[in-house]
């Protein structure tokens, strides 16, 4: 039962990795490698706002801390679009993906000049919310963390499915010929997927800082991330959820009954798995995925 | 007779020459000369960093044959280095094996594992290529990292190697190692060259440009997709294992999905399908960290131990400024100028042909 927990909560947070990188895919058909980056630099931005208000962490501080970081990751967003990608528009897709290479070798870089390498945790929501008879806990992060997943998914599809917006968007990525031909503003529609794609990137970090302490190696989640996005398809929402609960429970039995030092190394087996398998996952359009 | 002019080409033998022009031959002679005098005027601590670099090189063009010429984006440089290194050690350190035996050896375990790394790459291209050998890239080196721990003295102290004898000269001394490299690199660079320009070459860079192209027109694709990774894998080898000799022990946390992308960074910078490029961007690359540093060292304020981070942000800018800006890298900065001057006093933009360069 604890473990079930344990697997939902890091699930719901991989599988928020993997919405950015569907969204970014599904616009731009652009794999974002910045990902994990993107996500751990936001929790180091959500951590240091809350020193603004005072030292102490109060309600206050965290209302600034939710504050500024959702401004930040969303505008950080919209400005990677405007500053590098919009100029790769109508380049080889490999050629964007490169690009945040780069950028994730910055952003990597800009945690160590910035925050100095510090490890950091970000101390909310560790109370218990119900003890089990064993031992075990339910901590207020916990729910937190699937509800915040919850809500973000609801919001993401209600967006797709029911606005106006959210139609052109899915016009647009699937022809943006044809949708800009039809008025649709794909400059727009994709500076909105950077936006979100970030935002929700940092939003996963700041639920896994609060679960363990951050640091530049952290950064490895966005290859978590990335692998549940693959799992459930690179262009599936629906999947991406999915594939973020089977990565983290794959992860996490294997280091409660395997070893821990295989547990880091099992995304990426899973990832092998499911190239040499169904390589465009499990809820993922069929797709010529050999033409790049 | 009037002398034919030095632009009509009679020949395909002509036009797959590496240098062409006579003053071409010229530059290359003097560079020559002062790469190889190079010891004469510079300390210990500049012939370490080209050290470093002409590692950097044998492993930059075995990278830029296989991503550059064949198309394939791979990440897994930094595993088939790790092979390399790994497999050098042990043969050197457990079983006691000289330095001409230890080095073919891992160049063979090199191509081996690029050959399997390759197997499944068959199926894919471009991006997915990539993360599969991203995948590739941890599977190898979780290997490694418990290998590590059962034949090294602990979890992490690595594994340390003698240094290499050659005809009973002991290689230790920064000169010594510099022009030992030297040849290496020299002969890798010749061999890539040549390599490039033969049918093989151009097998790859028809397979880079248009695969079902290149299928219908009688190449057989997936074997020469198999060979880019094996012999790519086998540079790569070669230079983690003359790495390992001139480190002196060899870690498998050298070996990061990091050092991959730096290497994909050299072939970017220098240039992607240009062997000279790789060699420019190779040197650019393993520079840039030292140069970034000497930078700051003059400034009035110091980074203290976060110099660090700004070296290696030094690094993805030049990614990112490269494929923004200068896609074609160094070498095609090179090749306008070059032009320009060829050209003078006319102006002349030429047509961009795929060159085998």
């Amino acid at each position: 039962m604890e473990l079930l927990v344990s697997i939902l909560a890091l699930g719901s947070t991989y599988a928020l990795l993997a919405a950015g990188i569907v969204i970014i895919y599904k616009a731009s058909r652009v794999i974002n490698f910045a990902h994990g980056e993107l996500a751990i630099v936001g929790a180091y931005v959500f951590h240091s706002a809350g020193f603004l208000t005072g030292t102490t962490l109060t309600a206050l501080s965290l209302a600034t801390s939710i504050v500024v970081a959702a401004a930040a990751s969303a505008f950080f967003g919209v400005a990677i679009y405007l500053a590098l990608m919009r100029r790769l528009l109508g380049r080889p897709t490999f050629v964007a993906a490169m690009v945040t290479i780069g950028l994730a070798i910055i952003l990597k870089a800009a945690i160590v000049v910035i925050w100095n390498s510090r490890s950091v945790g970000i101390p909310i929501g560790r109370q218990a919310v119900y003890n089990f008879a064993g031992g075990g806990r339910i901590t207020w992060i916990d729910v937190i963390s699937v509800l915040t997943c919850v809500a973000a998914f609801t919001a993401l599809a209600i967006f797709f499915q029911l606005t106006r917006l959210g139609r052109q968007f899915r016009g647009a990525a699937e022809n943006p010929l044809l949708a800009a031909q039809r008025q649709v503003n794909i400059n727009l529609i994709l500076a909105i997927a950077w936006g979100v794609a970030v935002f929700s990137a940092a939003l996963a970090g700041v639920l896994f800082g609060s679960r363990s302490m951050l640091s530049p190696q952290s950064t490895i989640i966005g290859l978590s991330g990335l692998t549940a996005a693959l799992v459930g398809g690179l262009d599936s929402l629906r999947g991406a959820a999915i594939g973020g609960v089977l990565v983290a429970a794959a992860t996490y039995l294997t280091a409660r009954l395997i070893s821990p030092t295989l547990a880091e190394t099992v995304p990426f087996l899973i990832l092998l798995a499911v190239m040499s398998w169904r390589p465009w996952g499990l809820f993922g359009t069929v797709e010529e995925i050999n033409r790049v | 007779m009037a002398k034919p002019s030095p632009y009509l080409l009679v020949s395909y033998a002509q036009t797959n020459r590496i240098l062409p022009e006579p003053y071409q031959r010229a530059v290359v002679g003097i560079l020559v000369a002062a790469i190889l005098l190079l010891p004469a005027f510079s300390g210990d601590y500049f012939l370490h960093l080209m050290n470093l670099c002409l590692i950097a090189v044998i492993g930059a063009i075995g990278l830029n044959l296989l991503t550059g010429y064949c198309g394939q984006l791979s990440l897994g440089q930094a595993s088939f280095m790790a092979i390399g290194a790994f497999s050098t050690a042990i043969l050197a350190q457990r079983y006691g094996m000289p330095f001409f035996v230890a080095i073919p050896a891992s160049c063979c375990a090199g191509a081996l594992v690029g050959f399997l790394v390759g197997l499944p790459a068959l199926r894919f291209r471009g991006i997915y290529l990539a993360i599969t050998t991203l995948a590739m890239h941890y599977a190898i080196i979780y290997v490694l990292t418990n290998y590590q721990a059962i034949v090294g003295p602990s979890a992490s102290a690595g594994i340390t190697v003698p240094p290499p004898s050659i005809g009973g000269f002991l290689l230790t001394s920064e000169r010594g190692w510099y022009y030992a490299l030297l040849i290496a690199a020299a002969a890798v660079l010749m061999f890539s060259l040549n390599l490039a320009r033969s049918y093989i070459g151009r097998a790859w860079v028809a397979i880079r440009d248009r695969d079902i192209a290149a299928e219908a027109t009688g190449v057989n694709v997936p074997r020469y997709k198999l060979l880019a990774f094996t012999v790519s894998a086998a540079l790569a080898a070669l230079a983690g294992s003359l790495g390992a000799y001139f480190t002196t022990v060899v870690t498998v946390e050298e070996y990061t999905l990091e050092l991959a992308i730096i290497y994909l960074a050299m072939i970017i910078v220098g240039g992607m399908g240009s062997i000279v490029g790789s060699v420019l961007g190779a040197v650019f690359i393993t520079l840039l960290p030292y140069a970034v540093q000497r930078g700051f060292d003059a400034l009035p304020w110091h980074f203290g131990t976060t110099i660090f981070g700004v070296q290696q942000a030094a690094i993805g800018a030049a990614i990112i400024g490269f494929l923004l800006f200068e896609p074609d890298g160094l070498i095609e900065i090179y090749r306008r100028i070059a032009t320009y001057f060829e050209r003078w006093p006319f102006r002349y933009r030429e047509i961009k042909a795929s060159s085998a360069r």
